[in-house]
């Protein structure tokens, strides 16, 4: 929970840096000019307990009051140079984030890699209220973190900025760097709630009704992810460990052309949450899909790829590129 | 197997871990203060420890908040009550370990261990308040590199870091913060006095001297080897048999008792009456807190060291007169000469005063005085007349005479004729008296024992001794020590050669040499730890300025100078670690020592004048090159690139490339062709 004076604080402070150090690609080093170093409130109260030991010391003129006191606040000190330290020269790398369904949490894959010879330890990233690690990087090590930031449109989810900090060892000084790059994840339409049935209009001349089966067994082709599990060929697995999906005959099965007009009734985020349902469905049910959006037509295909691009062009249907 | 199971036995929720490391600290901060807590206090935070540490472990719900707060009042009352005060270092840190008990009872989670760490360091620091030693120091030290420990894991979100890393890393940081310490510790500036008013002394017992003496009732001198004081001799001491360090005189005399003139009896400073004769003696006095506000000198001082406010009393004694009865050990500079004469004016109400004797007391004593005075009435006489008849007659030195009856120094003198210094001086001040010279008994120490080691002599509560100084109207105050009469070696060798010698000392600890030795050695570390670091103080530092060329300044200029100082060093500190930490952490993977190694090897072939690798020339290339030019070791030259590729190159997971090629460019030292 942060103040929203903080909060405010925080946006003005980013802001200044992102003028300061200018945008960053997509895999930055951090650089001594811009990790920032400040005591954590942990710290505050530690330096607090040092003053009030110095005035005590000063008081009773204890000189092995003062040697703890000095102690202690040298370690402090010491502490901000590690803190500072554990950050200098990570290298921070955006990986890509997996297109999510609208309202699901998008998630950023951000590699943090250590080129030193020493680990460094506890470094998490940081995007608002939401985190990612802590996690150690050993030496030469790279370590992936997955940073969480909720969807609520379509779109692009672009993970403006983050911090990457870190509060080793102390945990009295808190070591952060802004990094503004370019990170950016596709977020498909909210599907819309099953109900409606497929349309299932003859894409050209229609071939009369087939029996809406999943019987006519075509083949095998190689399973990627997204695929339903019930289609995987486990049998096939078991013989010779790749894991194949079974592929059903698209003749028997109508092909799906879906189309923007179909849905008169509907308002347009109305309609591509109900043609990114019927998407979803169609690939389901192993029929080859097309879609016909105003200015963008996608003719009929099947598999995962031509799934994703069918939800892509939902996605940033309308919008700015 | 067995191993793993029991491995995973032992694995303990990281909960618990946090409180068990919680726990340690907790037990070891407060362990330097159990000596001077209610018995009842250690337990409870024993108990408290083992309760929450039961409750983690079995899952048990937290005590129901309404008893914790009534728990926590009781508590503090009970402090209350057993201090009657909830001022001053003592209370302070029993309050401050009955809060981290209790607050270990509800310890849930990071931040309240995180919390409880912290009071530690108040715990610790409050035990830094009183003097300790340096096995204390050590001990802190110790502590605090645990307490690091504790604080990176117990911060840590998820599992902690492996004993070894946590280890190493808090040592590091420990070490990196040593010099930056030491140098705060010296050059920060300290202050001559509190800044405000402290609450009272908590230093309960007086120990040493006291303020009476009665010899007569005392059957038995237990003899303490606590030290008084230590002094280190600004070139040669004096002879063993004139140390005599001056404490309280005793005047007024009931009869039994003698104790001391009540006020102060003149203004002025007697010592500017006394005539000093021959070599000065200037030493260095480290004087242990004796819960009064004397200080010891040889006699005479002429003049001593103006800072602890010291002054001379008006019956010639040191001591810090204005403010409270000393807890602390304070060290001054006294310049003395053995050779002297107090001639302190006396007025005829004064010789009255130390003539006087009470009209009944000790006729026989009296009547004996007053025999001497037909023959020769002069002081010197006298004094004379008097160590005869303590040296002719069958006197005994002892520590344990026969207690004496209603006229003590009768019986003494007359009957049993066994005692120590105080029978011997009161035996000596009265018949003095009696013979109509004024008269008093001084207390204080006689001779020291000298610490090979150190260099410095040792004189403890054993040393204590008890003489008589006798008014002559040419001469001033005159010592005059009885027991030199009946015991010489007494006064010659010091206490504990002669109670040694004489079979005194029953416990083989003092007797056994070696041992002695080890004692004197460890008392060697104390005391410099005592002048250089609990004395490190406003004098010191004024020394250390005088020395870096900043003599002459005004106290504030001092105090901003040292500030300045201190400033340069932590930047100077910490500029140098940040140096440090970047040295260390260059980079330094396989691949570049495989680089590296590969730029030797090309060095080398350099040397036989295969000439230099080109820019954009592959390794391979240049091997074939180099082999072409040195026949006679060209499978050698084509092995290491081999290995070089490997390592360079290829995955190289357990590093046995570059261990080959390290050895095989180590190994290539071919002749020219």
């Amino acid at each position: 929970m942060q103040l929203g004076a903080a909060r405010v604080f925080e946006r003005w402070a980013a802001g200044w840096a992102r003028r300061r150090q200018g945008a960053d690609t997509h895999a930055v080093e951090l650089k001594r000019r811009r990790i920032y170093v400040l005591p954590t409130r942990f710290g505050l109260v530690f330096a607090a307990m040092v003053l009030a030991m110095l005035l005590g010391s000063l008081n009773y003129g204890a000189s092995l009051g003062f040697m703890l006191t000095f102690l202690l606040a040298s370690l402090g000190f010491v502490a901000v140079h590690h803190c500072h330290n554990n950050l200098l020269g990570a290298e921070i790398k955006f990986l890509g984030a997996a297109p999510v369904f609208a309202g699901e949490r998008a998630e950023f894959r951000i590699a943090v890699s250590n080129s030193s010879a020493i680990p460094r330890l506890e470094i998490e990233l940081k995007r608002g209220d939401h985190t990612a690690g802590p996690t150690d990087v050993g030496p030469g090590a790279t370590e992936t973190l997955r940073l969480g930031l909720p969807t609520e449109r379509r779109g692009s989810a672009i993970l403006e900025r983050f911090r990457v900090e870190t509060r080793y060892p102390a945990r009295v000084f808190r070591a952060w760097t802004w990094v503004h790059m370019d990170a950016r994840c596709l977020v498909y339409p909210r599907p819309a709630a099953p109900g409606r049935p497929l349309p299932l209009a003859a894409a050209d001349g229609a071939t009369g009704f087939h029996h809406a089966g999943d019987e006519d067994f075509a083949g095998l082709r190689p399973a990627s992810s997204g695929d339903p599990p019930q289609r995987i060929a486990w049998k096939a697995y078991a013989r010779n460990d790749v894991l194949l999906l079974k592929e059903f005959s698209g003749g028997t099965q109508e092909p799906c052309m879906l189309d923007w007009d179909m849905l008169p009734d509907l308002d347009a985020e109305e309609r591509l949450s109900q043609l990114t349902r019927w998407c979803i469905d169609a690939d389901a049910g192993g029929r080859s899909l097309g879609l016909k959006l105003p200015g963008n037509v996608i003719p009929l295909g099947a598999g995962p790829k031509h799934l994703a691009a069918c939800l892509e062009a939902l996605a940033l249907f309308g919008l700015p590129r | 197997m067995t191993s793993a199971v029991a491995q995973r036995g032992l694995e303990l929720p990281l909960e618990v871990r946090r409180l068990l490391w919680t726990a340690a600290i907790v037990v070891g901060a407060s362990l330097p203060h159990w000596a001077t807590l209610a018995a009842w206090m250690p337990v409870l935070l024993v108990a408290a420890v083992a309760y929450r540490l039961t409750t983690a472990v079995r899952h048990w719900p937290l005590p129901p908040r309404a008893l914790r707060i009534a728990v926590a009042l009781a508590a503090f009352f009970a402090v209350l009550f057993e201090y009657r005060t909830l001022n001053g270092a003592q209370a302070g840190s029993a309050l401050l370990v009955v809060m981290v008990a209790l607050k270990f009872v509800e310890a849930r989670g990071q931040r309240d261990e995180l919390v409880l760490v912290m009071l530690c360091y108040f715990l610790i620091f409050a035990s830094a308040l009183t003097e300790r030693g340096p096995l204390w120091a050590a001990y802190v030290v110790v502590l605090i590199w645990l307490t690091t420990v504790a604080m990176l894991n117990i911060g840590r979100r998820g599992e902690f870091l492996p004993h070894r890393t946590a280890a190493l890393t808090s040592g590091r940081l420990l070490l990196h913060a040593l010099p930056l310490a030491v140098a705060l510790f010296v050059l920060f500036p300290r202050l001559p006095g509190p800044l405000w008013a402290m609450p009272g002394s908590t230093s309960s017992g007086a120990t040493g001297l006291s303020e009476t003496m009665s010899p007569g009732d005392i059957t038995n001198l237990g003899l303490s080897d606590e030290i008084a004081f230590r002094v280190e001799f600004d070139g040669r001491p004096p002879r063993a048999d004139a140390l005599y360090w001056r404490g309280p005189s005793l005047t007024n005399f009931n009869g039994r008792t003698w104790s001391m003139l009540q006020g102060t009896r003149r203004g002025g400073r007697v010592a500017d009456s006394t005539e000093y004769r021959g070599e000065p003696t200037t030493y260095r006095v480290m004087l242990d807190p004796n819960g009064r506000n004397w200080a010891f000198a040889l006699d005479m001082a002429a003049r001593w060291s103006d800072d602890n406010t010291l002054r001379m009393g008006s019956d010639y004694q040191l001591g810090t007169f204005f403010g409270a009865p000393r807890s602390r050990r304070i060290e001054y500079t006294v310049t003395s000469y053995v050779d002297y004469s107090a001639r302190e004016p006396l007025t005829p109400n004064e010789i009255e005063m130390f003539r006087r004797l009470p009209g009944d007391s000790n006729p026989r004593a009296r009547a004996l005085a007053q025999s001497w005075l037909v023959d020769d009435p002069s002081g010197a006489a006298i004094i004379a007349r008097a160590m005869d008849y303590l040296r002719s007659q069958p006197f005994f030195y002892t520590l344990t005479p026969p207690a004496l009856g209603a006229q003590p120094v009768d019986e003494f003198l007359f009957e049993t004729r066994e005692g120590f210094c105080e029978h011997y001086a009161s035996a000596m001040t009265v018949l003095l008296r009696a013979a109509g010279l004024p008269a008093r008994v001084v207390m204080g120490y006689q001779g020291g024992e000298l610490n090979g080691f150190g260099g410095y002599y040792i004189v403890r509560q054993s040393d204590a001794h008890a003489w008589t100084e006798v008014w002559l109207e040419d001469e001033g105050w005159v010592r005059v020590d009885a027991v030199a009469a009946v015991a010489p070696e007494r006064v010659a060798l010091g206490s504990t050669r002669y109670r040694s010698d004489r079979g005194f000392i029953a416990s083989t600890m003092l007797s056994n040499t070696w041992l002695r030795q080890a004692m004197l050695a460890w008392d060697t570390i104390n005391t410099r730890w005592q002048a250089w670091v609990i004395g490190y103080g406003p004098e010191l530092q004024r020394a250390l300025l005088d020395r870096l060329g900043f003599g002459g300044l005004r106290r504030a200029q001092r105090s901003a100078v040292l500030l300045g100082l201190a400033a340069a060093a932590t930047v100077f500190f910490l500029a140098g670690l940040s140096g440090y930490l970047a040295w260390r952490k260059r980079r330094h993977t396989d691949i570049d020592r495989a680089a590296a190694c590969f730029a030797k090897f090309t060095r080398r072939l350099a040397r036989l004048r295969v000439r230099q690798r080109a820019a954009g020339e592959g390794p391979g290339a240049y091997a074939e090159h180099a082999a072409t030019a040195l026949p006679h070791v060209a499978a050698e030259i084509r092995a290491v690139v081999d290995l070089y590729l490997r390592a360079r190159y290829e995955p190289d997971a357990d590093g046995a490339a570059l261990a080959a090629l390290e050895t095989q460019v180590a190994a290539f030292r071919p002749a020219q062709a």
